[in-house]
Order: structure tokens, then sequence, then C-alpha cells
């Protein structure tokens, strides 16, 4: 599966590119500037879109705002990674129509099923 | 129903209106100071809060001898306080006048209580500490309402700035035993677990910050 990642952490990237391509079996794009996810979204729909909140650009509330408000991309799963794990920033995300949000720090080795299960009421995962 | 709190703003408008009340006046006004060193209305009552809204008073003549002396002030002439007066018009006449009294903070002057119009015949300089007590009411409410802002505004930022970095060491660290990498001695694998419990462990106090600041 596509999967797009939206990080702006050059460390963090690696861990996840290297998560997500060995144990997911996924081809990773990311991003590190937050204006550009949309665009991406748009030009190469992906199965699924991991977001940080904190962007350069654009933050990861106003691009899953934008992506559900489009109906070219308002199908494709969002799900928030993000270190902003206060219970408003939980319930903003979730209100502005994401599938689901996991805080960092995460454990990569349970990363994959975490993701799955979020997932899972849209018949799709990770790792097939 | 969710049961919000009350805002800080609230209460401190509440509070006014109870010193209002209390001293039988019409009009009672908390000005604070902000960084700039200029008086602003930070809470009012018995006057349009759209009165008061663009009201920024520069602390000169009555009002610097209060904010700056720490004195309680009788004021009886209205023109003398620029943007204030203006403010009050519709209430001073000739015979009225205002009390300024200072909100004192532990180490300085906060801000202005202003009372009034009272009758010039009536005599408030002996009820000096009755007036500073009502201050010091508004000063300990806005020093809890500046503590509680600084505090929103911080958690958050303290969480993703601690998170952030903890991502990457125990990201790198569960890789590494969960043998992405190969397997590891054992010797090794008891440091990286150590290692492992230490951000586990940060990140439990992260969490038990944050749910202080949100109790449920």
């Amino acid at each position: 599966m596509k999967v797009l990642v939206a990080e702006d952490d050059p460390d963090i990237q690696v861990i996840l590119k290297m998560v997500l391509t060995r144990l997911g079996k996924c081809d990773v794009s990311i991003t590190f500037q937050g204006d550009q996810v949309f665009p991406m979204a748009k030009a190469d729909p992906p199965g699924l879109i991991l977001l940080d909140v904190m962007l350069p650009e654009m933050s990861g509330f106003d691009i899953c705002k934008a992506l559900k408000a489009d109906p070219e991309t308002r199908s494709i799963p969002v799900i928030f990674l993000t270190a902003r794990s206060m219970p408003a920033e939980i319930q903003e995300a979730m209100a502005l129509g994401a599938n689901g949000y996991l805080a960092k720090p995460f454990d990569p080795m349970t990363l994959i099923s975490q993701i799955n299960e979020i997932l899972m009421p849209l018949g799709i995962s990770l790792g097939a | 129903m969710e049961n919000t709190p009350p805002s800080f703003d609230s209460i401190l408008n509440a509070t006014v209106g109870m010193l209002r009340t209390t001293w039988k006046t019409q009009v009672c006004l908390f000005l604070q100071a902000d960084d700039g060193g200029l008086l602003r209305v930070r809470a009012a009552d018995g006057i349009p809060f759209d009165q008061l809204s663009s009201l920024s008073v520069a602390p000169e003549g009555p009002l610097a001898r209060c904010f700056s002396r720490n004195e309680v002030i009788e004021l009886d002439d209205s023109a003398s306080t620029g943007a204030l007066a203006a403010c009050l018009k519709p209430h001073p006449t000739k015979d009225e006048k205002f009390i300024l009294a200072p909100v004192s903070g532990e180490t300085r002057v906060l801000g202005i209580l202003v009372l009034g119009p009272f009758s010039k015949k009536e005599k408030h300089l002996p009820q000096e500490a009755e007036l500073r007590s009502a201050g010091a009411l508004c000063a300990v409410l806005s020093a809890h309402c500046r503590l509680y802002q600084w505090m929103a505004n911080f958690m958050p930022q303290l969480n993703q700035d601690l998170r952030t970095p903890l991502t990457a060491v125990q990201g790198s660290i569960g890789m590494v035993l969960g043998g992405m990498f190969g397997q590891v001695g054992s010797d090794v694998k008891e440091m990286l677990e150590m290692a492992q419990k230490g951000c586990e462990r940060t990140v439990r106090a992260i969490e038990e910050y944050i749910n202080t600041q949100n109790p449920k």
C-alpha cells in the first residue's frame, strides 16, 4: 500500500520509513512540509496518510481539513501520529474527520498493529 | 451537557460586580497594567463593555499616584483622567468623585480599582484598609489568571518538546530490541532494556503532569 507520511523530524522520518517499509510492506513517500501534503495526495492518492500536527507552512489540522473537504481526497484514511496529545488536541483532530490518533513516542514494533486496528473498520490493513 | 468551569474573565467581572454592590456604586472597574505600562480595562461592572473596549489609560496624574506610589486616591477632578473621564462621562457630576484603590501584588502594583461615583461629602480614606482589600482580591484573581494562561500555553509545548526527541530514542531502541537489525547480545539487550524503561518512565511522568492540568 502507498503511505504518505508528513513528518518534519528527520530522525523520526528514518524510523517511520524503516518500520512502514520493512514491517508494513508499504511504499512510503515522506514530506516534511505541511503545504506539500494536499498536492501530493491529489497527484498520487495514497492508501493512508500519517500526519504530524506541527509542520512547517501548514498544520496537520489544516491539512486534514483540506483533505476531508475535497471529494477526491475525502476517502483517504488519515491518522495523526503526533506529540501534540493534549485531550483538546485529540478531540480537535477527531472532529476534523481523522480516522485515528496515535501519540508519540510510539513503539515501532507495535505501530503497524496499532495502525491496522484503526483501519480495521475500513477493511484495509498494512503488512499483508 | 458538559459542566465547564467559568473563565477567569467571568470570575473577575463577577468580582467587580460584587465589589460594586458592596460599595453601593454605579461603576466598578479593574484597570490592569499591560506590559507597555498602559492601564487597560480588565474587568468592569456598571458600564456596557462596548463603551470600554478601546479604553487604555496612560498612568499620569492621579492614576500615576495611585499606581506608582500605591496610594488610595479620592478623585474629584474627572477631567484630569483623560480617557478614563471620557469613559465615565455619563456618571460623574460636579458633586461626585471616584475612588482609585491600588491593586497590589506581592512585589508591585498590578493595576487600579476604580469605584464610584460617590458624593464628595463622603469620606473614604478612613476606609483605606477595606479599599486595599478589595484591590488585593482582584490582584489574587489576576495572578491566578496569568498563571492559568501561562500553563495553558506552556503544557502543550512542553508535551511536544519532550515527546518528539523521545520518539527517536524509543523508536531506535525498540527497533534494535525488536530484532530488525539481527539479534543482539544479552549484555547489550539488558542495557537497551534499561534505556527503554527510562523512556517509558519519562512518558508516564509527562502524562501525569498533563492529567494534573486536565483532571477528568
